[in-house]
C-alpha cells in the first residue's frame, strides 16, 4: 500500500504541544480541519473520543492509533504527531506514547481503512525505525521514513 | 432483513423448479396426456425417493464415519438405484421405481436430464469458486504439479485399458480415452477440508495443491472435450486418423480458450448490464440462464456442456457479483446437486463389474499411482522434499464431480461399458475414502521443503484463535469479521459448501478463515498479523456498542413479559 497517496508533509505535526491524551486528540484533530479536510471538526472530535471510550488506542513501545469513523469526512485522511517527550495515552504496556498516527475514514464506504492503519504499525515494528522517526528534524524527513 | 432474503432464495428454488417441471411438460406433450401423467408422476416419486435417501446417506456419511457427503450420496444412488432396492417392483405403481431406462443409460431419460441440469449447476458453481487469484500466484508450480499429474495419471489410465481390457487395442480406441479422462481430475473439497483440519491451509503444499487443482480440472474439463470428439467420430464409424484427432483437439481448446479469455474480459460489462436488473434474483436468475445457454452452445459445437457451464462461471469469478450470485445459487445447488451424485450412484452395476473386478483394482492402483507420481514429481523438482512431495501427491488423489461426468458422458455415449462405469465411481470413492488419512499421516513430520526452496518464505505463519461461548455467536461474529474483510476490499471466497472454510485475498495478502462451532481461527502469514488484528479486534469492539444498544432498548425480560402475556387469554376475555 503506497502511504503517500494518504500522506503529504503537511500531515506530520513534528512536536506536539499537547500533554495529555485528550489534548493529543484535539490538536490532531484541529490540525487537520485547519488543513480543509475535515468538514465538521465536533463530528471528528466525538467519533475518535467514542473510539478510544471502548478501548484506548495507545498500543505498545510509544505508538497510538487514534482513529474514528465519521461523516465529517469524504475519505480516508491522516495525520502524524510526534511527542518525544511521551503522553499518557492509556497504553497496552503502560509506556507513555511519542508517535501518534490518526486516522478518520467516512462511514459506510468501503476502503483500505484498517489496512492502512495496519502498514504504518507494521513499519513501526522496528525499533531503530521508531528511533529515527523520534530523531527526524523535518515533516519530509519523517515522511520520508514511513514511506521508505 | 436475513428472513426476506430466506425467503427470496425459496422463491428462486420454487420458480426454478417449475421452470423444470414446465420445460419437461412441454417436453413431452406430444405423448398424450396419460402418458406424460404417468411419466411425469413417476419422475415426482423418483425425485421424492432421491432427495430424501441422498440427504439421509449423505448426513450418515458425514456425521457417522466422518467422510463427506457426496460420498454418501452417490452409496444412496447404489442402494435405491435400478441395480438394487430400485429394481423391486411396487404394489401401486405396478413397475419398480427404478425401472431400468433403455439403450446405454440404466435410468430414465428424465430422470438422466435432471442430473444434467444439476451437472451444469454444479459446473457454473465451481467455475465461480475458482481461486483464479491462488492459481495465478502459485502458477509456476501449480502448473508444473496439475500438468504432471494429468498427464501421467491419462497415460496410466489408457495404458491399463489397452493393456488389460480385451477389445481395447489402442490409446485412441474410446474405452482407452475414458479411462484415461476418468484418471485425470481432481476434487480439492476433501483435500482442502483435511488441510484446514490440519492447519495446513497456507502451507507451500497446501497453496501447491490448490493451484494444481484448479488445472486439473480446467484440464480433465477439454480432455473430456477431446475425447467426446473422438468418440463421436469413432461411433459414426469412420476411421480414426491422427490428423482429426490434431483437429478436435485443436476445437476443443479454442472453443475453451477464446470462450475464457471473452468471458474474462466481457465480465465487467456483462455484470454491468446485470446490474441493470436491480434485482440480485433477477442477476442470478438471467446468470443461471447464461451458464444453460452457453453450455447449449459448447454441445452445439461438439464439445461437451459442462465445459460451457464451467467458463460462464469461470468468468464471473472475479467480478463483484461473484460472491452474490455463490450466496443465490446456493439453494438451487443444494437442492440439485445431490440428486446428481445419488443418479450416477444409481448407475452402477455391481453384477456388470463381477467380470472385471481384478481390472478394477488393478486400475485404481494405477490411477492412485499415476496422481502421487505424477503430481509429486514436478513437486520435488520445484522445491519440495521427498516428504513434501508425497504430500502434495496425496492431496491430489480425491477424485470428484469432474470424475462422475466424464464417466456419466461416457456411459450415456456408449464409449464404455456398465462394468467400466462402476470401475470408475470405485476408483473415486477409494480414492476419495483413502486419501484423507494418508493425507493426515503424511503431515506428521518437518519440512516439506528443500533446505535451498524458494518456497520457504510461505511457511512461516501465524494463527490467531477466537474461542466462543456458542457456535451462533461465533457465526454472527464470523460474519461481522467477513463483512469487514470485505468493506476493506479483500475478495472473499467460501472455500466449500459444506463447511466454514473462507480465503480471504487481496494482491498479496492471504488469509484463512474457519470457524468450527464456537471457534473461529484466522491464519495468515507474520507479516499480516497486525492487519488481522486490528479488523478483528475493530468488529470485536463494534459488538460492544451492539450490546450496549440492545440494554438500552428495553430489558428482555420486559420484552418477554409482554410477548408472553395475553396467550392464554381465550376470545371472550379479549372482548372485554
Amino acid at each position: 500500500m503506497n502511504l503517500k497517496k494518504v500522506l503529504s508533509p503537511e500531515d506530520i505535526i513534528i512536536s506536539l504541544e499537547a500533554t495529555s491524551k485528550e489534548e493529543v486528540i484535539k490538536e490532531m484533530v484541529d490540525h487537520l480541519y485547519k488543513r480543509g479536510k475535515i468538514e465538521d471538526r465536533e463530528a471528528a472530535l466525538q467519533a475518535i473520543l467514542e473510539r478510544e471510550k471502548k478501548m484506548s488506542t495507545g498500543l505498545e513501545k510509544g505508538v497510538a492509533l487514534p482513529h474514528g469513523k465519521c461523516e465529517a469526512v469524504k475519505e480516508l485522511i491522516a495525520a502524524i504527531a510526534l511527542k518525544r517527550e511521551g503522553v499518557d495515552f492509556d497504553s497496552i504496556d503502560g509506556q507513555p506514547a511519542q508517535i501518534f498516527i490518526m486516522t478518520l475514514s467516512p462511514l459506510n464506504r468501503s476502503g483500505p481503512h484498517i489496512q492502512f492503519l495496519a502498514e504504518v504499525t507494521r513499519l513501526l515494528k522496528s525499533k531503530e525505525k521508531r528511533e529515527k522517526i523520534l530523531q527526524a528534524s523535518s515533516k519530509e524527513e519523517v515522511l520520508e521514513l514511513f514511506c521508505s | 432483513m436475513r428472513l426476506i432474503s430466506q425467503n427470496r432464495r425459496k422463491n428462486f428454488l420454487v420458480f426454478l423448479f417449475f421452470f423444470l417441471a414446465m420445460g419437461g411438460t412441454a417436453l413431452f406433450a406430444k405423448e398424450g396426456t396419460q402418458e406424460m401423467g404417468q411419466k411425469m408422476t413417476l419422475l415426482v416419486l423418483q425425485l421424492a425417493i432421491i432427495v430424501i435417501a441422498a440427504r439421509f446417506f449423505g448426513i450418515v456419511f458425514s456425521r457417522f464415519f466422518h467422510q463427506p457427503r457426496v460420498l454418501g450420496e452417490l452409496v444412496a444412488g447404489m442402494t435405491i438405484g435400478p441395480y438394487a432396492l430400485g429394481a423391486i417392483s411396487l404394489p401401486l405403481l405396478n413397475s419398480p421405481l427404478f425401472p431400468r431406462g433403455e439403450g446405454f443409460l440404466p435410468v430414465t431419460p428424465e430422470l438422466y436430464g435432471l442430473a444434467v441440469i444439476a451437472s451444469i449447476v454444479l459446473l457454473f458453481m465451481s467455475g465461480l469458486e475458482t481461486d483464479l487469484p491462488t492459481f495465478l500466484r502459485f502458477s509456476l508450480v501449480g502448473t508444473a504439479v496439475g500438468v504432471g499429474g494429468v498427464i501421467l495419471s491419462f497415460f496410466l489410465g489408457a495404458l491399463i485399458a489397452v493393456l488389460l481390457l480385451p477389445g481395447v487395442d489402442s490409446f485412441i480406441s474410446p474405452p482407452a480415452l475414458f479411462l484415461g479422462a476418468l484418471s485425470t481430475a481432481t476434487s480439492v473439497g476433501i483435500t482442502a477440508r483435511v488441510l484446514n483440519e490440519r492447519r495446513k491451509m497456507s502451507s507451500p503444499e497446501g497453496v501447491t495443491i490448490l493451484a494444481g487443482a484448479v488445472l486439473d480440472d480446467v484440464l480433465g474439463i477439454v480432455i473430456l472435450a477431446v475425447v467426446v470428439g473422438i468418440s463421436r467420430v469413432n461411433a459414426s464409424g469412420s476411421e480414426m486418423e491422427w490428423a482429426h484427432i490434431g483437429t478436435i483437439a485443436l476445437k476443443a481448446f479454442g472453443f475453451w480458450i477464446i470462450c475464457t479469455v471473452l468471458g474474462i474480459l466481457s465480465a465487467n460489462r456483462l455484470t454491468r448490464g446485470l446490474k441493470w436488473l436491480r434485482s440480485n434474483d433477477a442477476i442470478a436468475g438471467v446468470a443461471l440462464g447464461l451458464a444453460l445457454f452457453l453450455a447449449g452452445l459448447a454441445e452445439m459445437a461438439g464439445l461437451a456442456m459442462i465445459i460451457g457451464a464451467y467458463i460462464m462461471g469461470l468468468s464471473l469469478s472475479q467480478t463483484d457479483i461473484a460472491s452474490e450470485l455463490r450466496n443465490r445459487i446456493h439453494g438451487v445447488y443444494n437442492f440439485l446437486v445431490p440428486v446428481f451424485f445419488c443418479v450416477m450412484g444409481m448407475m452402477v452395476n455391481f453384477a456388470a463389474m463381477k467380470g472385471i473386478l481384478i481390472f478394477g483394482v488393478i486400475y485404481a492402483a494405477f490411477a492412485i499411482m499415476g496422481k502421487v507420481i505424477g503430481c509429486g514429481v514436478p513437486a520435488y523438482l520445484m522445491g519440495f522434499n521427498l516428504r513434501g512431495a508425497f504430500r502434495v501427491g496425496a492431496g491430489m488423489l480425491p477424485r470428484g464431480e469432474v470424475t462422475l461426468i466424464i464417466a456419466g458422458v461416457g456411459l450415456s455415449a456408449g464409449a464404455i461399458g456398465a462394468d467400466l462405469f462402476g470401475v470408475a465411481i470405485v476408483t473415486l470413492l477409494i480414492a476419495s475414502i483413502i486419501a484423507p488419512p494418508i493425507l493426515v499421516k503424511s503431515f506428521d513430520g518437518g519440512s516439506g521443503l528443500r533446505k535451498e526452496s524458494l518456497l520457504k518464505k510461505e511457511e512461516k505463519g501465524c494463527r490467531i484463535r477466537l474461542e466462543f461461548p456458542s457456535p451462533h455467536i461465533a457465526s454472527f461474529i464470523r460474519n461481522r469479521i467477513i463483512e469487514a474483510f470485505e468493506n476493506e476490499e479483500f475478495f472473499v471466497h467460501r472455500l466449500n459448501i459444506e463447511g466454514m472454510i473462507y480465503h480471504i485475498k487481496k494482491e498479496d495478502i492471504f488469509i484463512t478463515l474457519q470457524q468450527k462451532e464456537g471457534l473461529i481461527e484466522l491464519s495468515t502469514s507474520e507479516e499480516n498479523r497486525t492487519l488481522v488484528s486490528l479488523i478483528v479486534m475493530e468488529e470485536i469492539l463494534a459488538l460492544k456498542d451492539l450490546f450496549e444498544a440492545v440494554e438500552k432498548l428495553k430489558r428482555p425480560e420486559l420484552v418477554c413479559e409482554e410477548l408472553a402475556a395475553g396467550l392464554f387469554s381465550d376470545d371472550e376475555e379479549k372482548s372485554e
